[in-house]
């Protein structure tokens, strides 16, 4: 006779009543597919717009169209952050409070700036990650070629993260302790 | 505007509390017990003690006609207090939940209950008086997480129902034997038990802190914790509805809401403070807070120089900065009408977790 281990069964499985046989995904809100290709004109447009130097149009064509059903994985998702980060990067520092209250008054305002904070916590999470594990490999290689690395992309991180934090200070400004909150509880992530 | 009337009844959480029709009779849930507080002159004082349940009470709710009182705990139990000359008696309610219950409220015509629970069921209970007990239904489907709030229609049939799955709902409760058949409305003619007449999301997908249906029942509000209160216009029944208004805010959640009228929701939260929100069908804003600001400063005491460098030699800091410049001096979990007739709000009372009642004039 066969001895089951009782304790193993998972008995959510056998309970039809129970969460664990039902999708939770079918109550989110249904998010479009987006092809990569397509998020790749997104930026080339964006990027267009910064050459011609409208910031600010270029700024809200980029948090209007967040690929939050990026199909290709999170490749996707990486790709238009590069963009919204050389958006940010391409409007001085002094600019950045007037820029974004006129992203605020426009239509859609508000939730322009939800995802624009959605894209500044993406983006710290990905300087502090990217600086981490360029840092390891480097400290198995030569000690006077790996502690150059190492600096250029601490530093390197280090300044991406401070233009973050400068936009986080003055989106938080205008869009308020609300704007956090809407990011944390949004399914809908970038 | 006349000043908030503000009770400090003790330091310690407010659950949820309740007037008597008459207002003379507070109801406070506080730990596992409900305690009651009578009105002498302008203040409250605690005259009885509700002790049945052995787990915290979540919920409370006086019926402004028939005095009944109740109320529901995590013990997943849900009792009905009835005033006799021993004091009050509470009766048992069969719920059949196995989580918690969370919230409980008497509908309009007083003849029933709905309690919401952990247990992803709303409890509709009601009076068997063959068998002399207070008797659940269950509306289950299509709620797929915990019920944190509930709202009944001025119809005593449809009742809204928002819940952590992010959803709001509205579902119909029609029992044969209490309820009259209601007149045809926006959300349906023909409403046999748990149709379910509407299902909202707000955009975040925030789960849903608390609802309320306007005066006339006709339009229905909600507020989530992605800090926004969405608004909804139904056109009729089993058709998309004619406008849905969402509202982001600058602040921090709102924990509860209730209409002032059809075009003003009154709604306080993790700000510690009531805000009023203005609109229409075609959009709706942030309209200000309750509370008037020469006011709110009073936190701020004399400002005299003498009282500055007296504070900087007892305590070494210019300003008392342990008080918040609000009348509520932590999260605000209950917003309720107190005085009102029909449409318009007269007064309403908050509730918070820094065991404050406070009467508001609108």
């Amino acid at each position: 006779m066969t001895t089951t281990n009782w304790r193993t069964i998972n008995v959510d499985a056998l309970d039809p009543e129970s969460s664990y046989n039902f999708d939770l995904s079918t109550l989110t809100p249904q998010l479009a597919p987006v092809s990569t290709s397509s998020i790749q004109q997104l930026g080339n447009q964006v990027r267009q717009q910064l050459r011609s130097g409208d910031a600010e149009g270029a700024l809200r064509v980029a948090l209007s169209n967040p690929p939050y059903g990026a199909a290709a994985g999170e490749g996707g998702k990486d790709a238009h952050l590069a963009t919204v980060v050389e958006c940010l990067q391409s409007v001085k520092l002094a600019d950045v409070g007037r820029v974004l209250e006129r992203v605020y008054q426009g239509p859609g305002g508000v939730e322009c700036l939800d995802v624009l904070v959605k894209y500044l916590y993406k983006g710290m999470a990905q300087s502090t990650s990217s600086t981490t594990t360029n840092s390891r490999p480097a400290s198995s290689q030569g000690p006077g070629f790996s502690q150059i690395q190492a600096r250029t992309s601490v530093e390197g991180g280090g300044q991406a993260m401070s233009v973050l934090l400068s936009w986080h200070e003055k989106v938080i400004e205008i869009a308020g302790q609300g704007a956090i909150i809407r990011v944390m509880t949004d399914r809908r992530t970038v | 505007m006349a000043a908030p009337e503000v009770h400090l009844l003790f330091h310690h959480p407010i659950a949820d509390h309740s007037f008597s029709g008459d207002r003379s009779l507070l109801a406070v849930a506080r730990d596992n017990n409900v305690e009651l507080y009578k009105r002498t002159g302008n203040k409250f004082n605690l005259k009885d003690e509700l002790k049945g349940h052995d787990k915290t009470v979540t919920s409370v709710d006086i019926a402004p006609n028939s005095g009944k009182i109740v109320t529901c705990s995590q013990d997943r139990n849900a009792y009905v207090w009835e005033p006799s000359p021993e004091g009050w008696k509470p009766t048992l309610v069969i719920l059949r939940i196995n989580r918690a219950a969370t919230f409980v409220r008497w509908s309009p015509s007083e003849g029933k209950f709905a309690v919401g629970s952990g247990a992803r069921v709303v409890a509709i209970c009601y009076f068997e008086e063959e068998d002399n007990w207070w008797v659940s239904k269950h509306l289950k489907k299509p709620i797929r997480s915990t019920v944190t709030t509930l709202a009944w229609h001025p119809n005593s049939v449809l009742l809204a129902a928002g819940s952590t799955d992010s959803h709001t709902r509205v579902f119909s409760s029609f029992i044969k034997g209490i309820d009259e058949k209601p007149e045809l409305s926006v959300w349906g003619e023909r409403l046999p038990f748990n149709t379910v007449c509407g299902e909202y999301l707000n955009n975040a997908g925030g789960w849903v802190h608390s609802c309320a249906f306007s005066p006339s029942g006709n339009v229905l509000a909600f507020t989530g914790h992605d800090s926004s209160v969405t608004v909804v216009y139904p056109s009729g029944p089993e058709q998309p509805p004619s406008a849905i208004v969402n509202i982001s805010t600058q602040l921090l959640p709102f924990c509860s809401l209730i209409w002032n009228g059809e075009n003003e929701i009154i709604a306080g939260g993790y700000d510690c403070e009531a805000y009023r929100l203005q609109g229409d069908e075609s959009g709706w804003q942030l309209a200000g807070s309750l509370e008037s600001k020469g006011r709110a400063s009073g936190g701020v005491q004399d400002e005299s120089a003498l009282n500055m460098f007296r504070q900087m030699d007892l305590r070494g800091k210019i300003q008392n900065d342990t008080q918040l410049k609000t009348v509520h001096q932590n999260t605000i979990s209950t917003v309720r009408v107190y005085e009102g007739s029909g449409s318009t709000l007269g007064k309403c009372s908050t509730s918070g977790v820094d065991g404050r009642v406070v009467i508001w004039t609108v």
